[in-house]
């Protein structure tokens, strides 16, 4: 009979289809594969010249000094000082804000909030960098007077505002996940609106919410242009909020747009700070994901 | 209680069998496992041709699962393993060279919910004929022929080509279902309880078609409606946890049950 | 205290004016954090916009610093600027008749609208690659001072109120004098960066997206897909340009050339689009797919001819909105050559080029007062731009958005 075809596994047509898609997803491998072996080569190179040792506790990062130092402890003391101060802002904000989306805002006001908040995440960051240097700081600089031009104050103010997107779509997630029966538990049990959301909905949904954190830690580590702008790009380890410094993203803008030779050591070092930047931010992103799905409370 | 051992210990009832030669579609032995849960237990039935043969049985009990084990829909579900013969004119369509595409050209299938595709009446009731390579005048012919034998015909012929499958009523969703599945001319029509979405006006509708399809389709149907498988059926299956009970023609089926689980299921003590 | 529940009493379902009070500021105070947000992007747009705008004094390298009535054609303005600086007609002529002379004198002399001069309003004025800036006032000061400057200038100046985002802004290329900057290559550099960023990400992204969701939902190859591309989403874009710059740009020899910036952004705006695309393939019923296989349609079949066909608008919306978000990425394009000074309009793939953001960093980075104006005016281009395209996914998705 004519339904005793071939099987539909060796149609040609199928194969075909299903071998195309199989290789353009395999682009987002190679991907992954071209970062590592890119950054790989090249910090190799760096390593070949400067000791590990130096990179790790040297106190100093001047590539371009007669007498270079490769310590990147300036890079991550910078770093961390403007993460910092951006989750001061964004982790109050965004998860007041979640809460807000999840327990209180109606179907409508939502869906306009997330617009809204759409709209932020889609503002480029060279405008907050130029809003930060050139109408933060000078705000800042009436309140604080010595204050230098480029700092990570303002650099990280605004940066705290851009990132409150991050937190409050994935913490607002998390809330909403948790089922409705449960906050219906609290409230027969007599608990008001901002008992049943701190009390019932907050503590359940934790695991997302601190990887909603620690998801927004790792964009503010990785975000570039708002500090290259206006954090400034002189390496100084130090913690005060008010001195110029630099991240590591800013230093790799401040290499690559400058004139470092290639296969110079200042050049290699551009790989090694970047490969620092990227372990970083992978450890971060493994480690959101480990929360979830370690902590994830069970409801069925 | 009802125990699935005391079942699957019982022979399945048959009243009247049907014989081979009226049989369009014979199953023999199947058994059928998702994962390690088996949903069919060892069911062997023959559907008559040019009959209308109902699945009754309690929600969870495999009539669906017997229905889409039928045109082989259930080799869309990963994990899914069955063992048995479904013989469709003599062919066992889960032989290892039988494409089960092809299986499912030939036999038609009416889902619960009304499932028309985002596309015009018109694109809805082509997409088989497309499928099977029908082109040009002979294909809007066979879609305008397919959509009459619905009943659809007199209330879109003006708007068929334009408008979209999903502006139409419910009822009227479902019957250009109906008229998707039986443009191709499927000698074999499965239905999976194709009114339980629909208000009773629309209901009565599927069913007086139901009953004009017959002259020309052999028809499955599945419904947890006993009153539609008695209005629109020649012969009733009943089914529980995975074991078809009983079998036969419809009003002695529905009068004089002859296992006692039948009885409860059809006066209501169960189900 | 007793704190165990006595018999109802009326006043036992009192209410708490306590518990009431906390309960409503509660409320109140998860409303400031939004507050906030909208401040910071109106106080964002509106300083960007006043910023944009200022008043100047001008002097003129040479020439008497006219002004032009509104509504002559940019030659004729050339022309009457010539002889005023000296020219004879028979000389101003030859040179705008002469193609080439015409075309520098055009990218030296920029005829640009002012919305107020020491003349009157809305009048032309030719601004040449030397002319000195006197002084740049903000546009309320300015304002107020207006008669005074007006009575202070001297020979050559002119004083006037300049809106920097003009329609010559758009087509300028970037100099070196403020007032003579554009942002038309860079324009022009977006669109050749995009389009072949786009090239590569939306047949892979949408491929992998279709792979996924309707190929293999389970299975060792679909969590390895998935986690790597988890992964490659929080990747920071910086790093994106540092694998061009090793990859690209040196490792296969394209230079700092828009191909170079297009694969790279290609490959960053690859996991935006999958996410997207998955989305809306998600949204497809499952019930569609069933009645498609019913009728007896393979897998391919099924998947182009219903469940793409029906995801379609979710995925031209998603698109829309990864090319907005790719619009504004500037960090792994400075890597990989946009930060060079590029005068010319970009011709092919191996052009050199910037784009917009990258021009907008250059000109904040420069830090002079009147640059920052050029970067603000910029801004304005750019965001008009990314909330064109908002609006658009906006309009496509309440469009064809479907009941199912």
């Amino acid at each position: 009979m004519e339904i005793l075809k071939q099987r539909p596994s060796r149609n040609p047509k199928e194969v075909l289809t299903f071998a195309l898609l199989v290789f353009l997803s395999s682009i987002t491998l190679l991907t992954t594969l071209g970062v590592i072996l890119s950054l790989v080569g090249d910090v190799a190179q760096f390593f070949r010249r400067v000791p590990l040792t130096e990179f790790l506790f040297a106190p100093e990062w001047t590539p371009l000094f007669a007498d270079p130092r490769y310590g990147i402890s300036p890079l991550i003391a910078g770093t961390f000082l403007v993460t910092l101060i951006a989750l001061l802002v964004a982790v109050p904000l965004g998860l007041a804000l979640a809460i807000y989306l999840s327990e209180y805002a109606s179907g409508a006001a939502r869906a306009r909030i997330k617009g809204t908040l759409e709209l932020f995440e889609g503002i480029p960051t060279v405008v907050f960098g130029y809003f930060a240097l050139l109408f933060v700081t000078p705000l800042l600089q009436r309140v604080i007077p010595d204050l230098n031009i480029f700092n990570p104050l303002s650099a990280g103010l605004v940066m705290g505002f851009a990132i409150i997107p991050y937190i409050s779509n994935v913490a607002a997630d998390a809330m909403e996940s948790v089922p409705r029966s449960i906050r219906e538990a609290a409230y027969a049990l007599g608990a008001r609106p901002y008992e049943v959301a701190l009390r019932v909905v907050f503590p359940a949904a934790i695991s997302g919410i601190i990887a909603a954190i620690i998801l927004a830690t790792s964009r503010a580590i990785g975000e570039t242009m708002i500090v290259a702008i206006a954090a400034g790009q002189r390496p100084i380890l130090t913690l005060d909020p008010r001195e110029t410094i630099a991240t590591m993203t800013s230093y790799i803008v401040q290499a690559a747009t400058g004139d470092q030779p290639t296969g110079s050591t200042g050049f290699y070092a551009l790989f090694a700070v970047g490969f620092t930047l990227f372990l970083l931010t992978l450890f971060l992103n493994i480690l959101a994901q480990y929360v979830v799905e370690r902590y994830r409370e069970r409801y069925e | 209680m009802v125990s699935l051992e005391m079942l699957k210990e019982h022979e399945t009832v048959r009243t009247a069998p049907v014989s081979e030669a009226e049989a369009l579609v014979d199953v023999r032995g199947l058994s059928l496992w998702y994962g390690k849960k088996q949903a069919l237990y060892d069911i062997s039935v023959r559907f008559p041709r040019n009959q209308v043969t109902a699945i009754i049985g309690p929600s969870g009990c495999g009539k669906s699962t017997l229905l889409r084990s039928l045109n082989r829909m259930n080799d869309l579900v990963p994990g899914v393993r069955v063992e048995g013969e479904v013989l469709y004119e003599g062919v066992n369509i889960y032989d290892p060279r039988v494409d089960p595409v092809a299986v499912r050209r030939h036999i038609g299938m009416v889902f619960q919910k009304p499932n028309p595709f985002p596309k015009t009446i018109f694109e809805n009731v082509a997409f088989g004929l497309r499928l099977m390579g029908v082109k040009g005048s002979e294909l809007e012919d066979r879609v305008v022929e397919a959509l009459k034998r619905a009943a659809l015909w007199n209330e879109v012929q003006d708007r068929f080509k334009k408008e979209s499958g999903l502006r139409l009523s419910g009822g009227q969703q479902q019957r250009l279902c109906i008229a998707r599945a039986i443009a191709v001319e499927p000698p074999l029509l499965l239905m999976d309880e194709p009114t339980s979405a629909l208000d009773p006006i629309a209901t009565q509708a599927i069913e007086d078609l139901i009953q004009e399809l017959k002259t020309r389709y052999t028809v499955v149907i599945v419904t947890h409606n006993m009153q539609q498988a008695a209005r629109v059926s020649d012969r009733t299956l009943f089914m529980h946890l995975g074991v078809l009970v009983e079998e036969g023609p419809t009003e002695v089926l529905f009068t004089k049950p002859k296992h006692p689980y039948t009885e409860a299921y059809i006066t209501g003590r169960f189900g | 205290m007793n704190r165990t529940l006595s018999s109802p009493s009326p006043e036992a379902f009192g209410t708490d004016p306590w518990k009431t009070r906390i309960d409503r500021t509660f409320a109140r105070a998860l409303v400031l954090p939004l507050v906030l947000a909208i401040g910071l992007l109106v106080l964002l747009l509106g300083d960007t916009l006043y910023r944009s705008v200022s008043v100047q004094v001008v002097r003129a390298d040479e020439g008497p610093g006219r002004t032009y009535p509104f509504g002559l054609a940019a030659t004729e303005v050339l022309r009457q600027e010539l002889l005023a600086r000296g020219y004879t007609e028979e000389e101003a002529r030859s040179l705008l008749q002469d193609p080439t002379e015409r075309r520098v004198l055009f990218l030296q002399n920029r005829v640009e609208l002012m919305w107020n001069t020491q003349e009157g309003p809305f009048r032309y004025v030719v601004t040449g690659l030397r002319d000195e800036r006197v002084a740049d006032f903000s546009l309320l000061e300015g304002l107020r001072r207006w008669e005074e400057l007006k009575a202070g200038l001297g020979e050559g100046e002119r004083l006037v109120l300049n809106p920097w985002l003009d329609q010559s802004f758009l087509t300028r290329t970037p100099s070196r004098s403020p007032l003579t900057a554009g942002i038309g290559v860079a324009i022009w550099g977006t669109i050749w960066v995009l389009s072949l960023a786009l090239l590569i990400a939306i047949p892979v992204g949408i491929g992998t997206a279709i792979l996924l969701e309707e190929y293999l939902r389970e299975g060792t190859l679909n969590r390895i897909l998935e986690v790597n591309l988890r992964n490659l989403a929080g990747v920071p874009s910086i790093v994106y340009g540092l694998l061009g710059l090793a990859i690209f740009v040196r490792e296969m020899g394209l230079g700092p050339t828009i191909l170079s910036a297009a694969l790279t952004l290609g490959l960053l705006g690859i996991p935006v689009i999958v996410v997207t695309a998955r989305e809306s393939l998600r949204a497809v019923p499952e019930s569609l797919r069933q009645a498609a296989f019913a009728l007896g349609a393979t897998r391919r079949q099924v998947v182009f001819r219903v469940v793409v066909p029906a995801a379609l608008p979710g995925m031209v919306t998603g698109v829309i909105l990864s090319a907005a978000r790719l619009i504004g990425e500037a960090a792994p394009l400075l890597l990989v050559g946009a930060a060079a000074y590029v005068p010319f309009y970009p011709t092919g793939p191996l052009s050199e080029y910037t784009v917009i953001p990258v021009q907008i960093y250059l000109w904040v980075s420069m830090n002079i007062p009147e640059f920052a104006r050029v970067a603000a005016a910029g801004i304005l281009v750019m965001l008009l731009v990314l909330s064109g395209l908002y609006f658009l996914a906006l309009y496509l998705r309440n469009r064809f958005r479907r009941e199912w």
